[in-house]
C-alpha cells in the first residue's frame, strides 16, 4: 500500500511541471480573463476596478467597433474558410495524379511561403497593393488600363486580406488532405474505373467519403484559425480603411493596449471565445452525427 | 538520416549559442561605470537618424552618462511608453506630443520641469514661443519641454506648377495664397493626360485625413469641445462647411482624388499631384526624390481666419529619477534643446525664437516658410481621450470624403459617440484627479 | 489521359510558380534603389545597387536586425526545448502510467485545445506582469510549455507503442524514469521530431506575444522587429525589402534543409488527430 502512494507519487512527478504551467498560463488566466470581464477596470486611471456584473458584454453588444469587428471577422471567415479549403483540396487532388518526386517538389513550392514570417509578407503585399507603385495595379493599368483599390477602398480591404492568406498559409492544408489522399488504398480507384466510372464520379463517391474525417478536421481547424485573424490586417491595412478590416482579436488588442480598457477586452475576448467553442462543437457534433448514420 | 537530423539540430543549437554569447560581449561593453539613460521616442524614419546622431555626439561629450536610445513606430510607442510606465519600466527620458501630454499627466507618471528650467543650470521659457510653452501647462506646472513645432505647410511641384502656368512675370511658381487661387491653381494643375477620360494629374490629395481637415475647419472657425471639453460641439456649422468644402475639392470642383483612387503621398513624389498639405517632418523624404522639384509654402486661407494644424515634440522624464539619473536626464534635455537647429534639419521648426533667429535656420527654405504659421499654429484638442476622439474624427472625415454619407451626418454621428467617450471618461479618469 | 496528366502538370507548375514568385521578388527588389522602387518598371533592377544592405551593417545600433535574428532563434530554440520535455513527460505519465483520474484529466487538456491562444492575451499579460517577466524572454519561452497540442499529439503517440518492451524493464527493476528516458523517448523520435519543428515554427512565426509583452527595442524578434520598418512617415522601401531579405533567406534555407522532415511533420499531425 504505502509502496503504491510512493509509485503514484513518483507517476505523477512527470505531471508536476506540465500541470504548474497548464494552471499558471491556462487554467489561471482563463479564469482571471472571465472574472476581469465582470469588472471595469481602466488600466491608465486611478480609479480601482469595480464590479459592474454583465455591463461590459452589455456594451460589446451596442458598441458599433464591436459590431464592425464582429463582421468584419465573420466577413473574413466566410470568404477565407470555403475559398481556402476549396483550392485545396483541388490542389491535393491535382497534385496526387502526378509522380512522386514532383509531387514533393510541389508540396514544398505551396507550402514555402508559410514559412515567411507575416511581417515580411505583410510588407511585401502591402508594396504589391499599393495604388501607385504595386506590381498588381502597375501591370493591370498596364495591360487592362484598370486599377483596383486593393486596401484603400473598404469593400475591397477585406477580399485582397484574404487574397493574400491563400498565397501565404494555403500549403498546410494541401499538405495534410494529400496526406489524407495517400491513405484511401488504391484499389477502390482501380475497381471504379473497372467499373467505368469518371474520375469526377470517382472524387464524389470514393475520395470525398473517405476523405470526410481528415477534410472535417481541417476545416474545424481553419475556422478556429480564421477567427483568430491578425497579423495580415494589421500589417497589411492597419484595420482600415473605415475599420472595415478591424477584426475581433485586432480590436480587442486595441481595447487592451491603446484604450486601455483591460475588462471591456476581457469580455469581448470571451465573446470570441464563445463563438468559436460553438463552431467547433457544431462541426463535431455534425461529424459524429454523420458518422453514427452511415 | 535520424542520426544526421539530430547532429544537425545540435550543430545549429551550438552555433546559435556561440552567436549570441558573441553577440552580448559586442553589446554590453564600453558602457560600464557610466550611468544610462535611456532615452525613448517615435522617430522611425530619416528623423531618427538625426537624433541618433545627436545622441551619439551628446555620448561622446559627456563621459559619465550613456544616453540609450529606443525607438518605434508612433502608435506602438505610445501603448509601450504607457505600458511600461504602469510597470515601472518606464525610461528615463521620452518624447510626448502635445495634444497627448493630458493622459500621461492624469497617469502620473510625467515629471513637472519648473525647477529645473528656473535651476542653475536651467533653460530660458522666454525663447520658446508661448502658445507653445503653455501647451504643456497643467495646473500651473509645466510637464515638457518642447522640442520643435511642426506644423502643417503647403508642399507643391514647382514643375507642374510652370507647366500650368501659374507663374510670375520672372516664370517662377507662384504658390496660392487663399481659396480662389487655390481653387483656380488646382483646376489648372488636373489634367487628363493620356486622354482616357479619367484624371491622371491632381491639383491637390488629401494626405493625413485629421491634419488636413482640422486645418480647414479651423480656418472656417470651427470648434470641438464647450465647458472645459466636457461636451462635444464637433457638429457644428462651421465644421460641417469646412468638410463640406472638401468634400467639394473632390464632387464638385474635382480637383482632387477620392481617396481609395490613390496612395496620396507616394503620388506627390510621383509627381502626379501639383500641391499637398503636409507636415514639416515628411520634408526628409522628399529631398530623397532626385526628380522632384518641390516647393513650400504657408497654407492658402481657405475659410475665414489663419490656423493650421501643428504638433510639438516635449522632451518629458519619469516622475521617480534618482538624483543621478536626474542630472543626465536634464543634461541631455537641455542638450537637445539647444542643438535643436540639428534636429531642425531633418524636417522640424525649432522651437526656440533665438535659434530661429538665425541665418542658419532662414536658409532652411521650407522649415522658415512653414515657421511663418507658429503664431496662429494650432495643436489637437489636449483631451485625455486623444486615441478616441481622434478614431471618431478620422472615421467621421474618411466616411465623407468617400462619399458614404454627408458631411453633416457623418459629424453628427461623432459628435454622438464622441459625447460617450466624453462621459466614459469623466465617469472613470476625471473624478479621480 | 496521358495528355491529361500534361497539362495538371503545366497548371501545378504555373501556380507553384505564382506562389514562389513573391518571394523571388524580395530578393530582386532588395537590390533595388528606392527611386525604382517608387516609379516600378521592370521585375528586376535596371540598376543594381548594394545600399540598402550597405545601409543596414552599417547601422547595427540604429537597426538591430542581427540582434533580433538572434533573439528570435535564441527563444525559439528554448520555447521547443521546454515544450518537448515539459508535454512529453506529462503525456508520458496520461499515456503510460498508473495514475488516478487521468482520464478526466486528459478530457481536460484536450477541451482547452479549443481555447485560442490569442483570447488569454491580457490575462496572461497581467500574469506575466505579477511574476515580473514583461520585457524578459522567459516570457516567451516559459508559457508555451503549456501547449495542450503537445500533450495530445505525444499521448496518441506513446499509446500506440508496444507494452512488452515497458514490462521487460519493470521486470529488471527499472524506474519509471528511466523507462521515460531510455524506452519511450528514442522511440518517439519522430513524433517528437513532428513537434519540436511545429514548436519551432510557430515561435518563430509569433508576432502577437512579443509585440505585447516587449518592450525594448533590443528584445524584439524579428517578426516583431521588422514590423517597426512600417513606418508611416517614410517610405525607404529599399531598407524595408533588404531587411526583410535578411529576415527570410535564413528561414528558407532551413526550410530547404529541412523540408521533407517539415512537411512529414504537418502530415503527420494531420492524420494523428
Amino acid at each position: 500500500m504505502k509502496q503504491s502512494f510512493i509509485h503514484k507519487l513518483a507517476n505523477f512527478s512527470f505531471m508536476i511541471p506540465y500541470l504548474t504551467l497548464f494552471f499558471v498560463f491556462l487554467i489561471g488566466p482563463l479564469i482571471f480573463g472571465l472574472g476581469l470581464s465582470f469588472f471595469r477596470w481602466e488600466m491608465l486611471s486611478p480609479a480601482p476596478p469595480k464590479f459592474i456584473g454583465l455591463g461590459n458584454y452589455q456594451e460589446a453588444l451596442i458598441d458599433p467597433y464591436a459590431r464592425k469587428a464582429l463582421w468584419a471577422t465573420a466577413r473574413y471567415v466566410v470568404m477565407a474558410v470555403p475559398v481556402k479549403i476549396s483550392i485545396a483540396l483541388l490542389l491535393a487532388v491535382l497534385i496526387n495524379t502526378l509522380t512522386d518526386s514532383h509531387q514533393n517538389f510541389y508540396r514544398a513550392a505551396f507550402f514555402m511561403p508559410a514559412m515567411i514570417t507575416i511581417s515580411v509578407g505583410g510588407i511585401l503585399w502591402r508594396w504589391f497593393y499599393n495604388n501607385e507603385f504595386g506590381l498588381f495595379n502597375t501591370y493591370l493599368s498596364k495591360f487592362f488600363g484598370i486599377k483596383i483599390p486593393w486596401i484603400t477602398d473598404p469593400d475591397w480591404a477585406m477580399k485582397s486580406i484574404v487574397f493574400m492568406t491563400m498565397w501565404w498559409s494555403i500549403g498546410g492544408a494541401v499538405i495534410i488532405l494529400m496526406a489524407g489522399l495517400k491513405q484511401i488504398p488504391k484499389r477502390y480507384y482501380e475497381a471504379a474505373s473497372i467499373d467505368g466510372a469518371s474520375e469526377f464520379e470517382q472524387f464524389i463517391n470514393i475520395t470525398l467519403p473517405l476523405l470526410k474525417p481528415i477534410l472535417l478536421l481541417v476545416v474545424v481547424l481553419n475556422i478556429i484559425g480564421a477567427f483568430q485573424v491578425f497579423g495580415q490586417t494589421f500589417m497589411i491595412t492597419r484595420g482600415g480603411p473605415e475599420y472595415s478590416t478591424r477584426v475581433m482579436v485586432h480590436y480587442i488588442y486595441d481595447t487592451a493596449f491603446h484604450y486601455y480598457r483591460m475588462g471591456y477586452g476581457s469580455a469581448m475576448s470571451w465573446i470570441l471565445f464563445i463563438i468559436i467553442a460553438i463552431f467547433s462543437t457544431l462541426q463535431f457534433r455534425l461529424s459524429r452525427g454523420k458518422k453514427q448514420n452511415a | 538520416m535520424k542520426r544526421s537530423i539530430i547532429a544537425k539540430i545540435i550543430g545549429a543549437i551550438i552555433i546559435v549559442l556561440v552567436a549570441i554569447i558573441i553577440i552580448q560581449k559586442w553589446t554590453h561593453n564600453e558602457f560600464s561605470g557610466r550611468t544610462t539613460i535611456r532615452f525613448w521616442n517615435g522617430f522611425t524614419g530619416p528623423d531618427g537618424r538625426t537624433m541618433i546622431q545627436l545622441v551619439k555626439r551628446f555620448n561622446a561629450d559627456n563621459p559619465d552618462y550613456h544616453v540609450l536610445m529606443q525607438r518605434m513606430d508612433w502608435s506602438t510607442y505610445y501603448n509601450k511608453l504607457f505600458i511600461a510606465g504602469m510597470g515601472d519600466r518606464a525610461p528615463h527620458v521620452f518624447i510626448i506630443h502635445t495634444d497627448a501630454l493630458e493622459r500621461f499627466v492624469g497617469a502620473d507618471f510625467v515629471r513637472p520641469l519648473d525647477d529645473l528650467t528656473s535651476s542653475v543650470n536651467g533653460v530660458d521659457v522666454n525663447d520658446i514661443d508661448t502658445n507653445v510653452w503653455e501647451a504643456t501647462e497643467r495646473d500651473g506646472k509645466h510637464y515638457g519641454l518642447p522640442l520643435d513645432i511642426h506644423l502643417l505647410g503647403m508642399f507643391y511641384n514647382r514643375d507642374l506648377f510652370i507647366e500650368a502656368g501659374i507663374v510670375d512675370d520672372q516664370g517662377n511658381p507662384v504658390p496660392p495664397t487663399n481659396q480662389e487661387e487655390f481653387l483656380e491653381a488646382a483646376k489648372k494643375l488636373t489634367k487628363d493626360i493620356d486622354g482616357d477620360g479619367r484624371n491622371d494629374q491632381w491639383g491637390y490629395v488629401f494626405t493625413n485625413f485629421i491634419q488636413n481637415v482640422y486645418t480647414v475647419m479651423n480656418q472656417y472657425g470651427g470648434t470641438f469641445f464647450a465647458n472645459d471639453y466636457t461636451e462635444s460641439t464637433i457638429n457644428n456649422q462651421a465644421n460641417i462647411d469646412a468638410l463640406q468644402f472638401c468634400v467639394d475639392l473632390i464632387n464638385k470642383y474635382k480637383v482632387a482624388p477620392t481617396p481609395e483612387d490613390i496612395d496620396s503621398w507616394i503620388g506627390f513624389l510621383q509627381g502626379k499631384v501639383g500641391m499637398v498639405f503636409a507636415g514639416i517632418f515628411m520634408l526628409s523624404d522628399l529631398s530623397r526624390q532626385q526628380n522632384l522639384d518641390f516647393g513650400a509654402a504657408p497654407i492658402p486661407l481657405l475659410g475665414t481666419q489663419d490656423a493650421v494644424w501643428a504638433g510639438s515634440h516635449n522632451l518629458c522624464l519619469r516622475s521617480n529619477l534618482s538624483d543621478d539619473e536626474l542630472e543626465g536626464s536634464w543634461r541631455f534635455i537641455k542638450f537637445l534643446s539647444e542643438n535643436s537647429l540639428d534636429w531642425a534639419e531633418g524636417g522640424q521648426v525649432p522651437i526656440r525664437k533665438s535659434l530661429r533667429n538665425t541665418d542658419r535656420f532662414r536658409n532652411m527654405t521650407a522649415q522658415s516658410e512653414f515657421g511663418k504659421q507658429i503664431p496662429y499654429a494650432i495643436y489637437m484638442p489636449p483631451v485625455g481621450f486623444g486615441t478616441e476622439f481622434a478614431r471618431e474624427y478620422n472615421f467621421a472625415i474618411e466616411r465623407a470624403l468617400r462619399g458614404r454619407t454627408t458631411p453633416k451626418d457623418a459629424l453628427d454621428m461623432a459628435d454622438k459617440n464622441i459625447e460617450k467617450v466624453i462621459k466614459h471618461y469623466l465617469e472613470n479618469y476625471k473624478k479621480y484627479r | 489521359m496521358r495528355r491529361n496528366t500534361i497539362l495538371i502538370e503545366i497548371f501545378i507548375a504555373l501556380l507553384a510558380l505564382a506562389f514562389v514568385f513573391p518571394i523571388i521578388l524580395i530578393f530582386v527588389t532588395s537590390f533595388k534603389p528606392d527611386a525604382e522602387i517608387i516609379h516600378f518598371e521592370s521585375i528586376l533592377p535596371q540598376q543594381w545597387t548594394l545600399d540598402n544592405f550597405r545601409e543596414i551593417l552599417a547601422s547595427p545600433v540604429e537597426i538591430p536586425i542581427f540582434r533580433w535574428f538572434f533573439n528570435s532563434l535564441l527563444i525559439s530554440t528554448s520555447c521547443t526545448f521546454v515544450v518537448l520535455t515539459v508535454t512529453s513527460m506529462a503525456a508520458y505519465a496520461l499515456a503510460r502510467l498508473n495514475l488516478p483520474g487521468k482520464k478526466k484529466f486528459f478530457a481536460v487538456i484536450i477541451a482547452t485545445l479549443m481555447v485560442p491562444g490569442q483570447i488569454l492575451l491580457i490575462p496572461v499579460y497581467f500574469t506575466l506582469d505579477f511574476i515580473g517577466w514583461l520585457d524578459n524572454p522567459l516570457a516567451l519561452i516559459v508559457p508555451a510549455g503549456s501547449s495542450a497540442f503537445g500533450v495530445f499529439l505525444l499521448h496518441q503517440f506513446f499509446k500506440g507503442l508496444p507494452r512488452e518492451l515497458e514490462e521487460a524493464a519493470v521486470i529488471d527493476g527499472c524506474s519509471v524514469f528511466r523507462i521515460y528516458w531510455h524506452i519511450i523517448l528514442p522511440l518517439s523520435k519522430p513524433a517528437l521530431a513532428t513537434l519540436g519543428i511545429f514548436t519551432f515554427i510557430g515561435s518563430w512565426n509569433s508576432f502577437m506575444a512579443p509585440l505585447v509583452f516587449m518592450d525594448s527595442v533590443d528584445k524584439y524578434t524579428l517578426p516583431v522587429g521588422i514590423a517597426l520598418f512600417q513606418s508611416s512617415y517614410s517610405s525607404e522601401y529599399g531598407l524595408t525589402i533588404a531587411a526583410s531579405l535578411i529576415c527570410t533567406l535564413p528561414v528558407i534555407i532551413a526550410f530547404l534543409f529541412f523540408q521533407k522532415h517539415i512537411i512529414k511533420g504537418i502530415s503527420l499531425s494531420g492524420l494523428k488527430s
